[in-house]
């Protein structure tokens, strides 16, 4: 588990270098959620809660405000929560489509917290922008998440824990 | 099995589909930007009076957002926030995403 809040976390610190695909404040790649669904589908639900907890905690370390602790918190909660409540319900084949559902979710947060932080109700205009973009870069973490699972498994296997 | 597949890939490509047509509606070139700080408007600023590119601080409790204007187009080029997150948004030229500054509670939108 420590090792997959690193690799998180490590993901997380050079996501931030990387300019978001379109310019709106929370919308990135979402790769370390890659881990956070990875992790609910071998290990759990709480193990993975805790991973994310970590990885925000740690990474506004990095970032260092508090209202980045506030924005990335709405995002991850409720993305987790949207995950861990529909995980038990798609086969693992499907693990793509919770993963869609995980990041409607985190931009769904976000954009709750940008217009409750701004005062701008006007912000949920972007509300459409976001989802299309939640479900392209929900569909390719969720991807990324089925291949992270498949080797997680095997590692285990080997290692016989 | 794979008749879930095809309805979940068809479900969220028409969502996608919807979302980015949306998009594309509300992107259309505006004529003021309305900069406001905790919803209410500090500033609205005349895109298409810019033949000459200026520059203007917005200073509140939050902190200090450097917005710069020219003929069409509106950015933050300075802000004391610490992610900076503003000014990497860069310059905006349509109504299709706001320029924001969660930090300083700041909001740069594009109007009619
Ligand atoms: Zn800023």
């Amino acid at each position: 588990m420590a090792l997959l809040t690193a690799v998180e976390l490590t993901i997380w610190v050079l996501e931030g270098q990387i300019p978001p695909p379109i310019p709106v404040p929370g919308v990135k790649l979402g790769l370390a959620s890659v881990v956070t669904l990875a992790a609910m589908a071998v290990l759990g639900r709480r193990e993975a809660g805790c991973i994310l907890l970590l990885r925000v905690i740690l990474g506004c370390l990095f970032a260092g405000s508090f209202s980045a602790i506030i924005f990335s918190l709405a995002g991850g909660v409720l993305s987790w929560a949207v995950m861990a409540s529909l995980i038990g319900l798609f086969p693992e084949k499907l693990l793509w489509v919770v993963s869609v559902f995980g990041a409607i979710g985190h931009n769904a947060g976000q954009l709750l917290a940008a217009v409750a932080v701004t005062k701008t109700p006007g912000l949920f205009w972007y509300g459409p922008a976001l989802l299309t973009s939640a479900i392209v870069t929900g569909a390719f973490t969720g991807l990324g998440a089925m291949y992270l699972v498949r080797a997680l498994r095997k590692y285990r296997e080997r290692r016989g824990f | 099995m794979k008749r879930k597949t095809v309805f979940w890939l068809a479900l969220f490509a028409v969502l996608a589909a919807l979302g980015a047509g949306t998009y594309l509606l509300r992107g259309v070139a505006g004529r003021r930007a309305v900069v406001s700080v905790d919803g209410e408007p500090m500033r609205t600023v005349d895109l298409t009076a810019a033949a000459v590119p200026y520059e203007f601080t917005v200073e509140t409790d939050y902190g200090r957002n450097t917005v710069r204007v020219s003929q069409g187009r509106i950015a933050v080029v300075d802000a004391d926030c610490p992610n900076r997150d503003c000014v990497k948004q860069g310059t905006i030229s349509d109504g299709a995403i706001p320029i924001v500054c969660l930090p300083h509670h700041l909001v740069i939108q594009i109007e009619d």
